[in-house]
């Protein structure tokens, strides 16, 4: 895992004793509210409906145990005992005060982590792949290059002022779980036909009012030039990208009107007249990062471990083991998926027990590291299959072991209505009924893999884009109704969902994803997952028994 | 009918006008019947730079036994979030929480249309 060095700190230490003395300025009334908001919004300071929320960054979600605890410590400190994971892998604090706030980031300085760039219209936290370093399927460990970027554009003075917020994904597998295609720029890291590590260039992806998914604009960026053409595409985005109309500001939008062919021609001019050599991360400086993610120290274990075999004679553990550990690259390891998802709460939630308990997990059995997934889950990424039993009876201690990673009650939601300034509806009780619907974890894995993913507003921050059903809150003249689309899908065929029909007030909406289901039951063929028999049928056998009273 | 709101700047809580004081509580809010009392309140809010932020004006409805803010994200405001029923202002109970949680009225809030205009 990365540490900040000596120049980290200080300039941490610098940035919370300024963010003090500004803090301190606003309360004596020496700056006004518009003169401050910016301040505090570059502190990951928002004002919402009950109290102020910080925003937290964690880089590629990674997270030592010490940093989980100070995250618990903080929450039960300065905030009603919880947090909440997010699509961006943040933790987000949604009772926090103002006075309250440079001690936090204080706490938050001494392990190595801060809440900047976490709003405003600059680059926001870097995400990556959550199986990183342990999956066998990736051509490099995508953190390395996810941390680069985290220090190339952290405080970078020319993007600091961007005509919108900019976000950047990186995997190195195949199987996509960072949601790269919609995002303003993925990467793939893949290796070329020379067996040279390359990286697959997206660009233009985002969700939101103008959902868009990325268009390749490189197949094969040697890595070495990775700084100086993330450099080049900023550029020609803060040069040409539109600051006249909020909707139509993000990189997605000049995409799509020079078209991606036009786009790259221009990213190429600017990137062949650059000083790349000024740019380029040198290798020195690769290879010290590199050396923060160097392989663990794997024990040499057999393929199969007896102990979590005859554990599975519980089929409570025995479900928990089909859904929620997969495969690593070591023999005799195991990824843990900790769902945040029990029926009932709210996704992505996580207590301050619930946190402790974690970080002592991951402190115990996961070489002290977790991951947070985007999915609003978390993960123990290194467990030993033989200790896979122990870890999911202590999960089971705290609610920590739903089974259901992947499953219908697995569900994405914003904070909505419920928490949001910008929210149109809520959308954490409507994934709330429906979860309730099907807790019964027979009942979920019947119907299998399928994502359900919940927004309060058109901003999108719950991905319904690109769920199977994906879920949309709107405002018909104060009531709150919502939109549902089917057939999304954020993995590599990344695809947007498509209109059901005319939104359904909120007391309708459980039902309808019953309806839904029901149909798909009905027509599902083999093995097909939701998503795959809705790519065979279409919408017509959903629309038609969602909206047959209509009729 | 209408009453004033912001968020207290020291803690970010929802509050309400009230006389010369901001309170947690809807039920302890100034009712203003007349519009240019409202208008002038709120524009007097504006200047309590060190107290409140964002302050405006929301409309108001009777609700069983009292009243209610006309728009739902000013109810949830005047409540608290609807998914955690220990947290927020409900866990008061009583009366006045009683005809906030009954009431039906719906309408576009002024606070969100605000927000985003100044985005």
């Amino acid at each position: 895992m990365y540490r900040y060095d000596a120049i980290d700190k200080e300039m941490l230490a610098d940035r919370v004793q300024e963010f003090r003395e500004q803090c301190a300025r606003r309360l004596a009334g020496e700056l006004t509210e518009d003169q401050f908001k910016r301040i505090r919004l570059m502190n990951g300071l928002y004002l919402q409906l009950h109290a102020y929320m910080l925003r937290i960054a964690i880089p590629y979600g990674a997270l030592n145990s010490a940093q989980l605890r100070k995250l618990a410590f903080i929450a039960g400190t300065y905030d009603k005992g919880y947090g909440h994971f997010t699509t961006r892998t943040n933790l987000q604090l949604h009772w926090i005060k103002l006075k309250d706030a440079p001690d936090i980031l204080e706490h938050l300085a001494e392990v190595g982590m801060h809440a900047i760039q976490t709003s405003g219209n600059d680059i926001r936290n870097i995400t990556a792949d959550p199986h990183a370093g342990a999956t066998a399927d990736e051509a490099d460990d995508p953190r390395i290059w996810a941390e680069a970027i985290r220090q190339w554009s952290t405080f970078h003075p020319e993007f600091s002022f961007l005509p919108r917020k900019f976000k950047i994904a990186v995997t190195a597998s195949p199987s996509d779980r960072a949601a790269t295609k919609v995002y303003d720029i993925g990467l793939r890291l893949h290796r070329n036909g020379d067996g040279e590590l390359a990286f697959e260039v997206m660009v233009g992806g985002g969700l939101g009012r103008t959902p868009y998914l990325g268009s390749t604009i490189r197949k094969h960026l040697p890595v070495r030039h990775l700084l100086s053409y993330l450099q080049a595409i900023l550029r020609v985005y803060n040069r040409h990208g539109r600051r006249d109309n909020i909707w139509k500001a993000r990189i997605k939008v000049l995409v799509a009107s020079l078209g991606p062919e036009g786009f790259a021609r221009e990213v190429d001019e600017e990137w062949e007249t650059s000083d790349k050599a000024r740019v380029d991360l040198p290798d020195t400086e690769l290879a010290r990062i590199r050396a923060a993610f160097a392989p663990r120290d794997f024990q040499t274990l057999p393929a199969t471990s007896t102990a979590f075999e005859a554990a599975k004679s519980n089929p409570a553990f025995a479900r928990f083991a089909r859904h929620n550990v997969k495969p690593h690259k070591i023999p005799g390891y195991a990824l843990v998926d900790v769902s945040l998802k029990q029926p009932g709460e709210t996704p992505g939630d996580c207590s301050v027990e619930q946190m402790q308990a974690v970080a002592d997990l991951a402190e115990r059995y996961s070489m002290d590291e977790a991951r947070v997934h985007y999915e609003q889950n978390l993960i123990l990424p290194h467990v030993k299959l033989d200790d896979v039993p122990a870890v999911w009876k202590a999960l089971d201690a705290v609610g920590l072991a739903t089974p259901n990673r992947g499953l219908i009650t697995d569900i994405i939601a914003c904070p909505g209505l419920d928490y949001c300034a910008l929210a149109n509806a809520r959308a954490i009780p409507i994934a709330q009924a429906i979860a309730r619907k099907f807790a019964d974890p027979a009942l979920a894995e019947r119907v299998g893999d399928l994502g359900i993913k919940i927004s309060g507003c058109i901003n999108a921050c719950g991905h319904h884009h690109v769920g199977a059903i994906g879920i949309l809150g709107v405002d018909k003249k104060g009531e709150e109704f919502y939109q549902l689309t089917l057939g999304g899908s954020p993995e590599a065929n990344a695809t947007l969902g498509q209109s059901l029909g005319p939104a359904l007030p909120a007391d309708k909406v459980a039902g309808a994803v019953d309806q839904l289901v029901e149909v798909y039951l009905r027509e599902r063929k083999g093995e097909e997952r939701f998503l795959d028999t809705f790519r065979r049928t279409g919408l017509a056998p959903f629309k038609e028994a969602v909206y047959a009273d209509a009729h | 009918m209408k009453a004033l709101t912001g968020n207290r700047l020291d803690d970010g809580e929802a509050v309400f006008a009230s006389g010369d004081r901001w309170v947690p509580r809807f039920a302890d809010a100034d009712l203003f019947e007349d519009d240019q009392a409202a208008l002038a309140a709120e524009a007097h809010a504006k200047t309590e730079l060190t107290v409140v932020v964002d302050p405006y004006l929301i409309d108001v409805i009777p609700s069983d036994n009292g009243y209610a803010p006309l728009s739902f994200r000013e109810r949830v405001r005047a409540l608290g979030p609807t998914n955690k029923p220990e947290h927020g202002k409900k866990t008061e109970g009583g009366e006045a929480i009683e005809a906030l949680l009954h009431a039906h009225g719906a309408a576009r809030s002024k606070g969100r249309i605000e927000l985003i205009r100044r985005k």
